[in-house]
């Protein structure tokens, strides 16, 4: 069955005074089914994080509705929409959004705390965890004093620990260096192996090839996809790159 | 371009970070007025006339250092929290290709503006209040009231110079900031990872040892003159110990909360007490100097309010007649009615040509000593032999009066009998006279009864320790056996005076002139003086007269301590509003993330609360702390000037402390709006 299904999505920003309209999305349709790892990618003004930040429900669209799990988005109240986020929803950021006033092991704590988790069960389900990640050591360092692909590590662990429904990923891979973008992509397609749905914006080809599906956004649609079949990560990113020359000289269509 | 480059981009600057610069300016525009409100009062003309103008105009001359000293302090402490917020802008500029030269250019145009519009203002505004100043003040000090604006130039060009260097002082500091940093850590100076504060255990328990010790010594003095002695000790060690428990004791504190999991691990508890931790360290030393603050105004207004208020019953009890008249005896051996009855006989005789009977009389003669009470119970007369800041000897201290029994019995129309060495008791505020009371290598007393009918002279209630009355047979038999236990340096103060006071029957302006009278015909260097045999005129007092005297004193201090105090307030604000502000901006991102991760807006908000609750009510706890146990000291130092009513006292520091309390709620609410609307701002503007 399908995680999440986008149907017809619309996002229209008017400037302040209602001026000039600018549609970030226009008609926008996809589903995602249980289990699956898809990166989006477009060019920079496509509306990757429009959509991203539409699908997070921190932004409400203009047309279209977004299904998770079966239940509308635009049904969640405002009131509620932080919890549901809580509950459901998983994020990496480009830039960690640690706090740097808890040490790792509390920032990953935190949505548990907010749930109103004992401090038992939050122990059980993180000890696990940050064997698998590798943070273990590093528990009680504060996100300054440890590397950035560490930082990003931890921040997969806050996204992974209430267990969301959906990962949400923004650029996970845009501050860390090459070897630390690799440890990273494996550590998603780990989790994504052991069952994780996962969706991920990104622009990285490099990201990008390590997922099982592609979309590819061009001017608020959804312009190309690719899935993976049985190709190798080399093979995608060979098809990735061909796509995304076609899509930058304006060739093809879906 | 009318206005040059660099002004006009210092100008800019200005608007630009209106939220931060708008408090500075304010600030230093009400320093500013409140400099020159000082020092126009304190050459004010109104004061010429006045009784006590003189010393109105000493404390006003005091006042305007203090407020010098403060005012730089404070501006330098305002001032960091202002470049913290520019250097971001001055390390782009740098980048861009700006020198430190040019940057420094744009400072002192900053500079510029800020002095010359907040010098500007308080000039205008402290010439606009002056004028309700000096009313304020005269009204105070209970003299006539003149309606004419004037404005002292001295004073505008002394404000002027005060604060023009104090502007260039700051204007150093910052250039000196700017030149020593390189451009990356000018850019990146606003988000450089603190370092969580380990909270140090031994400076922790130092400052709560200070606190304790500091609250122990404030309660246990119980002698106006210790309490005069250690008063400022306790004052500094209260002072360190609270800024010490604030920085590390509080870290330890939240530590300690922390390692409490099932507390710690609570949506309501987990990014408070955490933010708190982070931050404590740094704002440990703002919310200590809060306090500090807290506690001064409260002090200061609390007292001199006692004092103002107070003064009318300071007044009675330092003379209970109207009328004062003291001498000395030439010949010790002759301390009987004979030599004083010429005096007595020539003050009734002035009294009567004015229309005043002498009503409610009392006269005697008496010998005063001072002496400690030994831990043996025993009497040390010998100044030389006691150790005078030994707190339990001080707190031991007590006058001894002693009067001769005809006296005693004349006055009070008993007829009591005594036998040698014995003595009757009168025991003002002392309780430590037993059976008998032997001074040592001297005189003994057998304590044969009370004289209870013997009220507290003005002397005994002017005096700052207590006194003990005892009524001996024969005076001169007494003082021989004193002197015995004295060194001869000690003795020379050994002096048998007279004493007559009474009520006149006169209103205010008769027992004025009465009074001028008598000191023109009774006293040394008077005209028409009137010369006696055996005894010397010494003080002629009159209570009409010296009403004046009181007012313009305790006014003093009360209108310095009103003006002081909303300086001190003003100070304690403004440090609330920036450090608020300030966290209001590291906090905006913060709040963000919180958001993105599940954090809800009644949560936030809740968070935000329980933060501010601490921080802002943290401060008042402790000064309530501090006065609670200031209050003895306090009450005894209030005693010096002669004032005896503790529950006024009470009064008008409980009222001070509500009305404080109720301002600073007024102050929190604004802040936590200001800070909410920059917190919330980020997310809203979506």
């Amino acid at each position: 069955m399908s995680i999440l299904e986008v149907k017809n999505l619309r996002k229209v920003y008017a400037s302040r005074f209602g001026g000039n309209k600018v549609e970030a999305l226009r008609n926008v349709s996809f589903t995602v089914e249980q289990g699956e790892f898809v990166s989006i990618m477009g060019e920079s003004g496509s509306g990757k994080t429009t959509l991203l930040n539409i699908l997070a429900a921190l932004d409400k669209p203009t047309g279209g509705t977004v299904l998770l799990d079966g239940q509308d988005l635009k049904s969640v109240k405002e009131s509620a929409v932080a919890a549901f986020r809580r509950d459901n929803l998983g994020f990496v950021f480009q830039d960690f959004n640690l706090l740097d006033t808890f040490t790792l092991e509390d920032n990953i704590y935190l949505p548990l705390v907010l749930a109103g988790r004992s401090y038992q069960e939050m122990r059980d389900r993180l000890t696990p965890m940050a064997a698998r990640l590798g943070i273990d050591e590093l528990l009680k360092k504060y996100p300054y004093e440890v590397s950035g692909g560490q930082k990003q590590r931890a921040a997969v662990a806050r996204a992974m620990i209430t267990n969301p429904k959906l990962l949400l990923a923004d650029e996970p891979t845009g501050a860390l260096d090459s070897r630390s973008t690799d440890e990273l992509l494996r550590l998603f397609a780990q989790v994504n192996r052991a069952g994780q749905t996962v969706l991920m914006v990104t622009h990285s080809v490099k990201a990008a090839s390590v997922s099982g599906r592609v979309l590819f956004i061009k001017d608020g649609e959804v312009f190309h996809q690719i899935y993976r079949g049985g190709d190798t990560d080399q093979q995608l990113y060979q098809k990735i790159s061909d796509a995304l020359t076609l899509l930058a000289t304006g060739g093809m269509k879906k | 371009m009318k206005l040059g480059f660099y002004p006009r981009l210092a100008a800019d600057g200005i608007r630009k970070n209106k939220r931060m610069y708008l408090p500075y300016i304010l600030t230093c525009t009400g320093m500013v007025m409140m400099f020159y409100i000082i020092l126009y009062l304190s050459v004010s003309p109104a004061l010429t006339g006045l009784k006590g103008g003189d010393i109105m105009r000493e404390i006003l001359s005091l006042g305007s250092w203090v407020i010098t000293v403060f005012a730089a302090i404070f501006l330098f402490y305002t001032n960091s929290f202002l470049m913290r917020r520019r250097r971001r802008e001055f390390g782009l500029y740098n980048i861009l290709g700006m020198g430190k030269g040019n940057i420094a250019r744009i400072l002192v145009w900053e500079t510029v503006w800020t002095a010359v519009l907040s010098i500007g203002l308080g000039l205008f505004a402290g010439i606009t209040f002056s004028k309700l100043a000096e009313l304020g003040m005269v009204n105070v000090m209970r003299g006539e009231v003149t309606f004419d604006l004037t404005v002292s130039h001295l004073s505008v060009i002394r404000t002027a110079e005060v604060f023009g260097i104090i502007f260039v002082l700051l204007l150093l500091n910052s250039i000196r900031q700017v030149r020593f940093a390189s451009a990356v850590s000018l850019l990146r100076s606003e988000n450089v990872g603190e370092k969580p504060p380990r909270g140090n255990l031994l400076l922790g328990a130092a400052g709560v040892l200070l606190l304790a010790a500091a609250y122990a010594l404030a309660v246990s003095i119980k002698n106006p003159l210790a309490a005069l002695l250690w008063f400022f000790v306790a004052v500094l060690m209260v002072i360190v110990g609270t800024y010490l428990v604030m920085i590390s004791g509080s870290v330890l504190f939240c530590r300690l909360l922390q390692k409490k999991k099932s507390y710690y691990y609570k949506a309501s508890h987990f990014v408070s007490v955490s933010s708190m931790v982070y931050r404590m360290k740094r704002n440990g030393a703002g919310l200590a100097s809060i306090c500090i603050l807290a506690t001064m105004v409260l002090v200061m207004i609390s007292s001199t309010t006692c004092l103002y208020f107070g003064a009318e019953d300071a007044i009675t009890h330092q003379y209970p007649r109207e009328m004062n008249v003291s001498a000395t005896f030439t010949d010790e051996r002759d301390s009987s009615a004979e030599p004083v009855k010429p005096l007595r006989d020539a003050v009734e005789a002035i009294a009567a040509s004015h229309g005043a009977e002498l009503q409610n009389v009392c006269g005697y003669s008496y010998l005063s000593v001072s002496g400690a009470f030994l831990s043996d119970g025993e009497v040390e007369t010998d100044a030389n032999r006691l150790d005078s800041f030994n707190v339990s000897v001080l707190g031991n201290i007590t006058t001894f009066c002693f009067i001769p029994l005809a006296d005693y019995n004349a006055m009070t129309g008993e007829d009591r009998v005594l036998k040698d060495g014995e003595a009757l008791l009168y025991a003002y505020r002392t309780s430590l006279v037993g059976d008998t009371l032997t001074f040592k290598r001297g005189l003994t007393l057998h304590i044969a009864g009370s004289a209870d009918k013997m009220a507290a002279s003005d002397s005994a209630a002017r005096d700052v320790v207590p006194t003990v009355f005892l009524i001996v047979p024969d005076l001169y038999a007494a003082m021989e056996k004193l002197v015995e236990g004295m060194s001869e340096e000690t003795e020379q103060y050994l002096v048998m005076r007279w004493l007559l006071q009474f009520d006149t029957g006169l209103d205010a302006d008769g027992q004025k002139t009465l009074c001028k009278e008598l000191r023109a015909k009774l006293r040394e260097g008077g005209d028409h003086l009137i010369h006696f045999d055996g005894v010397t005129v010494g003080a002629i007092e009159c209570r009409e007269l010296e009403r004046d005297q009181f007012f313009g004193l305790y006014g003093s201090f009360f209108y310095i301590g009103i003006i002081l105090s909303i300086v001190f307030i003003l100070a304690a604000v403004l440090i609330i509003y920036y450090k608020q502000i300030s966290e209001g901006y590291e906090d905006e991102a913060r709040f963000d993330i919180m958001m993105k991760v599940g954090m809800t807006r009644p949560e936030i908000r809740k968070s935000i609360n329980s933060q501010l609750l601490t921080v802002f009510f943290l401060p008042l706890g402790f000064a309530a702390a501090h006065i609670c146990f200031a209050f003895p000291i306090i009450e005894k130092l209030l005693r010096l000037f002669g004032l005896n009513n503790v529950s006024l006292f009470a009064l008008t520091t409980a009222l001070s402390a509500a009305v404080f309390a109720l301002f600073y709620a007024l102050v929190y609410k604004a802040t936590s709006n200001a800070y909410y609307a920059i917190v919330s701002g980020a997310r809203e503007d979506r």
